[in-house]
């Protein structure tokens, strides 16, 4: 063969932590067998997968400096997921990655920053929310929304209850739900784009990072354009089918848009002129 | 190009066979082959009298040997987890033969799928190895409109083929571009130097052919036409009244290259095999996710085909996704035709009824 490897030949990686998120998440800790490195930036993903099951696109959730581990938060759905949902510590799994172009966390350097996150689409923002805390000193003023259906399926939760109640100094952290289940704390009853009404910086020159259900993405984009943001500097990550993560396959596909090569993060403006598009 | 900046071989009538019988017999010829059940099909050809030369197009476009309609891509052990690159097939002695134009176009489309974002060793491989000889056409097929898509008669490549071959009255004009091209024209005996008048001939032969096109497609503007009017009611219209969802359009398209990946598991769940077979964005599981559907409408799936070939494939590649080879709208069991689609769009614009 030339020289090139082929991109579709997986590595392997060992299961070393699972942690329950809700009824059907986990977020996984996984070690990359034979020395091999996963140097993932916040917002890309790996594709996971399984002799004779196939493979499904994972985003990152966390990213141990390093490299030798990575971290995913997997919610059981399809085929795919639910074997990796179910990986007990100690267990492989094949991995390829990381792929795609992440949150532009420089794009965001000394501008307030806006991030809402949606149920499950919390995962892929967490690594850039980790950026944003640690690095507080090089942003603006940091506006947090996450949403769930009830408490009991928002993901983090402890963190995020935790951030919520001690946040920054110059942070705003608003958790919702569609229905409250349980009375009082910190969680309010309503839609994820309720609190958007609060932000009190000027939201022209900020920047936005969402992810969650695409209908909702498209509700968080037009509250905050509506306020002054433009849709240049409005980041999405989108779901879409993937087989092979390395623009060949063709089934994620938006218009001229690979969203496994150029997103799954994209400006609001790069994707809005294309059909099948809901943000 | 003019004359003096051009070499070929000319093979007289006589030695044309006889050079035909030496690729059968020291290469592994595919060529059109003259039809058995009224098609003409590319295959191995094991005796040069069954190379039909004088066919207007085949079902599937010879691509299908350079990316396999169904390709093992590793082989696993789901029980040690390893995984191995199954190695492409040594493709050192086939040489595809009397490939149209539009058909060796549809080629370097494809190669920029699987040599440019994303590198592809297999394929590359498979590319690197196969001899690619052209056949210019004399005139217009049924169905074809390669002279609008800028992709033939004649050929528009000036790389990425190895050899091009032109009839002339009673005699064929050979041009190599490469030393592999070179190696089989070798195999040859019985030619002479092409001179002037073999080279006019065949500008003339070109211009006829040129001239013999009644389909054809204006491209000006096109992509951008398409993208501002993606929501105009022929995809919708077309879609209920006509589609199928059946893909054949994407089966027989020579550009077509999504895939599918699936894994075969033998009976003792010892090995499995992981395949890349051509999928189709007609399938109604294309952009299937969790719990949603991004084409769930039949219109959207028959507009990413068409928007796709002729808009949103040049921002991406720099090119047409469509070469005019007129595959789709043969093939298509209602007629669906992606070039009165686009024209039908044109038309509104140039009535102001479209953006």
């Amino acid at each position: 063969m030339s020289g090139r490897a082929n991109p579709l030949v997986p590595r392997r990686a060992v299961v070393e932590e699972r942690v329950a998120e809700t009824a059907d998440t986990v977020t996984l800790t996984f070690a990359a067998r034979g020395g091999d490195l996963c140097d993932a930036q916040p917002g890309q993903f790996n594709m996971l997968g399984f002799a004779g099951l196939g493979e499904a696109p994972f985003s990152f959730s966390s990213i141990p400096p390093g490299g030798s581990r990575f971290v995913h938060t997997v919610r059981t759905a399809g085929n795919v997921s639910r074997a990796v949902w179910a990986l007990e510590p100690g267990r492989e799994v094949d991995w390829r990655g990381p792929y795609g172009r992440g949150w532009p966390l420089d794009r965001a350097r000394g501008r307030g920053v806006v991030v809402v996150g949606g149920g499950i689409g919390i995962a892929p923002l967490r690594p850039a929310i980790r950026r944003l805390l640690d690095d507080r000193g090089e942003y603006g003023n940091l506006f947090f929304a996450f949403g769930a259906r009830t408490e009991a399926d928002l993901p983090f939760r402890r963190e995020l209850e935790a951030l919520a109640a001690a946040p920054p100094e110059g942070t705003t952290v608003r958790l919702t739900v569609d229905r409250k289940t349980e009375p009082g704390g910190p969680i309010a009853e309503g839609l994820v784009t309720a609190p958007l009404e609060e932000i009190a910086f000027p939201l022209e020159g900020s920047v936005a990072f969402s992810c969650g259900p695409e209908l909702m993405m498209r509700f968080v984009a037009r509250a905050l354009f509506r306020r002054g943001q433009r849709p240049a500097d409005h980041f999405v990550s989108l779901e879409r089918r993937m087989e092979c993560g390395v623009a060949q396959c063709g089934h994620c596909q938006i218009g001229a848009k690979y969203v496994c090569l150029d997103g799954p993060v994209f400006a609001q403006s790069d994707i809005a002129r294309f059909a099948d598009v809901i943000v | 190009m003019r004359d003096g900046e051009r070499r070929g071989t000319v093979l007289p009538g006589g030695a044309v066979r006889g050079w035909l019988d030496a690729l059968v017999r020291e290469r592994r010829l595919v060529g059109p082959a003259l039809p058995r059940r009224g098609q003409t099909i590319f295959r191995v050809i094991e005796d040069a009298a069954g190379l039909d030369l004088d066919y207007c197009s085949t079902m599937m476009g010879p691509q299908i040997f350079v990316y396999p309609t169904i390709q093992p891509v590793l082989r696993m052990d789901p029980r040690t987890g390893g995984a191995a690159e199954v190695a492409p097939g040594d493709e050192r002695r086939t040489v595809l033969f009397a490939v149209h134009p539009c058909d060796m176009q549809a080629i370097t489309v494809v190669d920029q799928s699987f040599l440019g974002k994303t590198f592809d060793a297999s394929y590359a491989k498979r590319r690197a190895e196969i001899v690619t000889a052209v056949l210019n056409c004399g005139a217009a097929c049924d169905q074809g409109f390669c002279e609008s898509m800028e992709t033939g008669p004649f050929l528009r490549l000036t790389e990425g083929f190895d050899l091009e071959m032109t009839r002339l009255a009673d005699r064929l004009l050979v041009e190599t571009r490469t030393g592999r091209g070179a190696e089989i024209l070798a195999l040859s005996e019985g030619g002479r130097e092409a001179g002037a008048a073999d080279f006019e001939e065949k500008e003339a032969r070109e211009a006829a052919a040129r001239a013999s096109f009644k389909k054809k497609l204006d491209i000006s503007g096109l992509p951008e036409l398409l993208m501002r009017n993606w929501d105009h009611p022929v995809y919708p219209e077309t879609a209920d009244a006509r589609c199928l969802s059946c893909t054949n359009c994407t089966k027989v398209c020579p550009t077509c290259y999504c895939y599918d990946m699936a894994d075969d598991m033998d009976f003792a769940m010892t090995e499995v095999v992981r395949r890349r077979s051509k999928d189709s964005c007609h399938e109604l599981h294309f952009a299937a996710v969790h719990g949603g559907n991004f084409r769930e409408v039949r219109a959207a799936r028959l507009r990413q085909f068409v928007t796709h070939k002729l808009s949103t494939w040049l921002e991406q590649y720099g090119c047409f996704g469509c070469v005019g080879c007129g595959r789709c709208m043969t093939w298509c069991p209602t007629g669906i035709d992606l070039s009165e689609m686009a024209k039908r769009v044109q038309e509104d614009f140039a009535r102001g009824r479209a953006r």
